[in-house]
């Protein structure tokens, strides 16, 4: 794929990636690296640098969303996550170190664990979500 | 004779406090941080149910903490990895443009779709997309 053709797929999986995460609240890294790694062929770290770029309007836009309908407190929620930029600086520092394969491998054991997951809480008939 | 003023730990706690953070949240915010900078995901499959679970916030809150620390956290990781030269901006005004819209399309469908179905399905299709990626890694 290339050019104009790339980039329709690309807006046409975004629409994907968006829905499986306003469905489930998983899906924009968990689907965005995979197809950028197997469909357009990026390097494992272009595509978890990529799919971060991509996270952030998504989480922008959420906030804002949520914000407007009152629910949580943004200025917390912001303060708590600039605590977790200097876990975020030191992860992505982490895999610019591993090599590619390593780190594919790390990321494939972290997808599995979480179709895993998703799986079992659907498989479970009992569990009430909280509102 | 016990004296704390001035006591670096009990200090480092009042500031916490002052900003609305705790220990709990400290080491949430930075687990997931790592991971999200590791493996270019939000984090949020493991700080929303370490809010939950261990630091005891309510589902919804939980949820709004997460998404609202995504931004600085996933920030840092961009500019970390852009300084490295790794990320693709244009491919990623395009994923970000469909997936603003998706999103808004996932939020409207959610009161009329079996979840358990959806959850099952993407689950076994998550597992499918993991051994893909183990065989080709």
């Amino acid at each position: 794929m290339s050019g104009p053709t790339l980039y329709v797929a690309l807006v046409a999986f975004g629409v994907v990636v968006g829905v499986a995460s306003g469905l489930l609240g998983v899906g924009g890294g968990t689907l965005v690296v995979p197809f950028l790694t197997l469909a357009v062929g990026f390097s494992q770290h272009s595509a978890e640098a990529t799919s971060l770029l991509v996270i952030l309007p998504t989480a922008i836009a959420g906030s804002l969303a949520l914000r407007q309908r009152g629910v949580g407190d943004l200025g917390l929620a912001l303060r708590f996550g600039v605590v977790g930029a200097a876990g975020s600086v030191l992860g992505a520092l982490l895999a610019l170190a591993l090599p590619a394969s390593t780190l594919k491998i790390v990321f494939a054991v972290f997808v599995g664990a979480v179709g895993l997951r998703l799986a079992r809480d659907g498989l479970r008939p009992d569990k009430q979500v909280g509102a | 004779m016990r004296v704390t003023l001035g006591n670096p730990a009990t200090s480092r706690r009042a500031r916490l406090q002052a900003l609305g953070l705790d220990s709990k949240l400290l080491a949430i915010g930075v687990g997931g941080g790592v991971l999200s900078g590791l493996l270019g995901v939000g984090g949020g499959i493991v700080m929303v149910p370490l809010l939950v679970l261990w630091a005891g916030y309510a589902q919804r809150k939980a949820h709004a903490l997460s998404l609202g620390a995504i931004i600085p956290i996933s920030v840092a990781g961009i500019a970390t990895y852009g300084v490295a030269g790794e990320v693709r901006w244009w491919q990623a005004v395009g994923l970000a443009a469909g997936s603003i819209v998706g999103a808004r399309i996932g939020a409207g469908l959610l009161a009329r779709i079996d979840e358990r179905v959806l959850k099952v399905v993407f689950g076994t299709f998550l597992v499918g997309v993991a051994a893909l990626l183990g065989a080709r890694g």
